[in-house]
């Protein structure tokens, strides 16, 4: 196990340096720069941004400049769009803001979602199934781009509760909407996957075998239903996790809390290629590292897997 | 106040009193005086050197003064500069500052001035806006930029720490009225020099303006304390003004009705709806920008737009009214011209297509068309790019639906903003959806833009539209020269001119002072207050 998993972070390393090369190489081959906008810069002016920047440098040598920066200082370089701040600082104040939401929503959306699915999988085909089926049916097909606006307008102009946006790491009335917006959907489709697993595996033979020795049903479900109908769920919440705790481009733009799901997005429509190799950095690294941890608690869950 | 009396007829006097907007009779100030008022996207930067954009001018104005300011008409006033004089031939401005301190308690000089004036043309600052020294016609500023010069041979220098002279390399007719913008601002050199890139953040930055950074969170808020080292502290009422992201209109305008922000732009089409539920707080107001459908005239170009015959049709087929009226709804105007239509001083050619009826137009547009040899059934085809957007995306269909009857087939190619300006700029498109903003109150700003050796993405030239720009800059009447100027676009068509921008906005009436004459939404916190309601 431990050599698996040494085995597995060595492979990590060539990963991300693919990742790196080919994100780098793709940035640049897209129409424009940093520097092209509505009225067209002189050319000395551009010549100017392009030397402080070093876009004037044959590509092998940015990426390979990139790439000692990040080495040697853990530097990812100076914000072409936000000349003030430097990547490390953008993502410092963004990242947190994204993980904090994203974690509350993942959880949320683990605990609601699962509970619903295994009670509609123990309480198959009756009132309870319908409705969790029919919560989740409903939850799944409304975006969060229709949710958000609509959480808005009750809870901050109808009802006056929350605040419409924005964020305060001490005020959590900022990270409601945020939550339940994000969290929603995933909910859903966790319940689902949750209550499918959960189905075939009440109907397995180990189940069978202990109902007939007379166990109490919640020992059944608890002990030996729920662990096994967790694998698919599992597999399907590695990459959820990063995904959420890297923020909702979607979360971001309507709640305006300055995470980095929107900072990503727009750097890409900007070409602000340094925020966007940082941000494509952290979120492969963050990818590959659960990749990693849910192939661990798989072995963990199911006695069969062996590395 | 010190006055300076003119001794030359070139000489200007300019020695207003000081400007503050005070509270009018029968008005009570509340008690709580904060005006929150609503940013599109985050600030990308508050280096006066390096700042690009609307949002973040507003906040540098708030923060820094400039030589002069403007009014709630977008005149120019005193800010720093209490007076100034012109030499005879037009070339040298002299300013005499007025005692104003730094937030940090030290002393506005001239040499600050000339500090941040160098700092931006220097090649090592990267200043986007270098090209703003340029345009301000300022000595030698070309030459730095290029690294031909060093910097400190820019045409600015402090004669003592209270008189700031400039030499420019042209008279220059509008060069008070770039001085108040934001790259013309000065900057703190020890802080600056102590902090690098980092000292506009709120721990470090120094200003000269009305207010002091409180907390900047980006892409979230900013907030402004008022500044007790401002010069006219006394008369600043505002005592916290907050600048709050919200990236969708929409929600915006949500949270404006639910009482969070003070004032927000009205998404589109939804003027004459709140104007009608609550006239006391939807404006719209006149904003210097023009909307235009740019052909590509290059080499690059297609051959049928070389026909000014099919390029007038398209001019003349383009429904104006239906696109203010029934698209935009928010007050903007047709345009005829290129120049927006409440620039200073600008009056509109006689003649020409802005007087005949849309009918005649058509009329006009398929005898036109029929002449060069198109219609219905040999339609021209052409594509009209424009980058993603709502309104961009309808005004385009609108123009499809327009010109095809007359036998204009048009592709829409719709692209995102990057590609957008890069194919515009490469003369790598057909016809392509185009808007400019005035960098100042006078018409050249827009004028400009056609001259050969302008930003001009169609690559149009015209020697005597040339001529006339160049005569304009030392001509004591402008107005007719510009007609003239607009008058030949009118026959040459080298673009569709469709609309003159408004600004849309809804705002809270207790908050009184803000500008709705400015025509560029020029607005300083320290003329606005809040009464009690």
């Amino acid at each position: 196990m431990f050599a698996f998993v040494l085995r597995r972070l060595a492979v990590a390393i060539p990963t991300l340096l693919l990742l790196i090369v080919f994100s780098f190489t793709l940035m640049h081959l897209a129409p424009g720069g940093p520097f092209t906008g509505e009225r067209a810069l002189p050319p000395q002016v551009l010549a100017n941004l392009e030397a402080q920047y070093g876009l004037n440098d044959p590509l092998w040598l940015q990426i390979w400049n990139y790439l000692v920066g990040i080495v040697l200082h853990f530097d990812f370089g100076p914000s072409f769009v936000y000349p003030d701040r430097t990547v490390n600082q953008l993502i410092a104040a963004g990242f947190p803001v994204t993980l904090t939401y994203g974690a509350l929503s993942f959880a949320a959306a683990v605990i609601f979602g699962v509970s619903l699915g295994a009670i509609a999988a123990i309480r198959h085909n009756s009132w309870v199934d319908y409705l969790a089926v029919g919560v989740s049916i409903g939850a799944q097909v409304l975006p969060n781009f229709v949710m958000a606006p609509l959480l808005v307008l009750v809870f901050t102009l109808w009802y006056g509760l929350l605040p419409g946006g924005g964020w305060s790491f001490d005020d959590p009335s900022f990270w409601i909407m945020p939550v339940i917006a994000l969290a929603t959907s995933y909910m859903a489709s966790i319940a689902r996957i949750t209550r499918s697993s959960m189905l075939e595996v009440l109907g397995s033979n180990h189940i069978r075998t202990a109902r007939a020795k007379g166990m109490p049903e919640h020992r059944v479900i608890l002990r030996h239903a729920l662990k096994p109908a967790m694998l698919p769920v599992i597999s399907y919440l590695g990459p959820v996790f990063v995904s959420m705790i890297t923020g909702s481009v979607v979360i971001d733009i309507y709640f305006s809390t300055g995470g980095i799901g929107k900072a990503f997005v727009d750097s890409a429509l900007n070409r602000d290629y340094a925020v966007m190799m940082g941000v494509t950095i952290l979120v492969g690294a963050l990818t590959i590292l659960f990749n990693l941890i849910v192939d661990v608690l798989y072995a963990w869950i199911d006695p069969k897997i062996r590395y | 106040m010190t006055r300076f009396l003119a001794s030359t007829a070139l000489a200007a006097l300019l020695a207003f009193p000081a400007h503050a907007v005070q509270p009018a009779e029968g008005e009570t100030l509340a008690e709580n005086q904060t005006y929150t008022y609503w940013l599109l996207d985050a600030i990308k930067s508050l280096d006066p050197a390096k700042n690009t954009d609307v949002e973040g001018s507003d906040a540098l104005r708030q923060l820094f003064e400039g030589l002069l300011i403007e009014d709630a008409q977008g005149n120019m006033i005193p800010g720093v500069a209490e007076s100034h004089e012109v030499s005879e031939d037009g070339l040298t401005y002299t300013f005499h500052l007025r005692d104003a301190n730094w937030s940090n308690g030290d002393p506005v000089t001239a040499g600050d001035f000339v500090y941040a004036w160098q700092r931006v043309v220097k090649p090592e600052t990267a200043s986007e806006y270098a090209w703003y020294m340029e345009l301000m016609n300022i000595a030698n500023a070309s030459e730095i930029i290029a690294g031909e010069m060093e910097p400190d041979q820019l045409g600015v220098r402090a004669i003592d720490d209270k008189t700031l002279e400039v030499t420019l390399t042209e008279p220059t007719p509008y060069f008070l009225s770039t001085l108040s913008h934001t790259t013309a601002y000065p900057v703190p050199q020890s802080v600056v020099e102590e902090h690098g890139d980092a000292w506009v953040q709120p721990e470090n930055i120094v200003g000269n303006g009305a207010y002091t950074l409180a907390s900047h969170n980006l892409g979230v808020d900013i907030v402004f304390e008022k500044n007790p080292e401002y010069w006219d502290a006394d008369n600043v009422i505002m005592q916290t003004v907050r600048g709050v992201t919200v990236n969708d209109n929409n929600v915006a305008l949500t949270r404006y009705q639910a009482g969070e922000l003070d004032r927000v732009q009205i998404p589109a089409g939804q003027y004459p709806r709140l104007e009608q539920e609550s006239p006391e707080e939807a404006t719209s107001v006149p904003y210097g920008c023009s909307y235009a459908y740019i052909f590509n005239l290059s080499e690059k170009g297609p051959e049928v737009l070389k026909d000014n015959r099919v390029r007038e049709a398209m001019a003349l087929s383009l429904n104006r009214d239906v696109i203010v009226d029934q698209i935009l709804q928010g007050g903007q105007e047709p345009a005829y011209t290129w120049v927006h239509w409440a620039i200073n001083g600008f009056a509109a050619p006689e003649g020409g297509m802005a007087e005949m009826t849309q009918e005649e137009r058509n009329e006009r547009a398929r005898e036109l068309l029929a002449e060069a040899g198109y219609g219905p059934d040999n339609p021209v085809r052409l594509s009209l790019q424009y980058n993603t957007d709502e309104n961009h995306r309808l005004l385009a269909i609108a123009a499809q639906q327009f010109w095809r009857p007359l036998g204009i087939e048009i592709e829409l190619n719709n692209v995102e903003w990057k590609v957008h300006t890069d194919r515009l700029q490469n003369q790598d498109f057909e016809v392509a959806r185009y808007a400019w903003c005035a960098d100042y109150n006078e018409a050249s700003t827009f004028l400009d833009w056609f001259r050969t050796d302008g930003y001009n993405s169609g690559k149009w030239s015209n020697e005597e539209y040339d001529q006339l720009l160049a005569q304009a800059a030392t001509a004591d009447d402008t107005t007719p020269i510009y007609q003239r100027a607009e008058a030949i676009l009118d026959e040459e068509n080298p673009a569709v001119f469709v609309y003159h921008y408004a600004k849309v906005d809804m705002i809270n009436p207790a908050i009184k002072g803000l500008p709705r004459e400015n025509l560029r939404n020029t607005w300083y916190a320290k003329d606005i207050y809040r009464t009690a309601e």
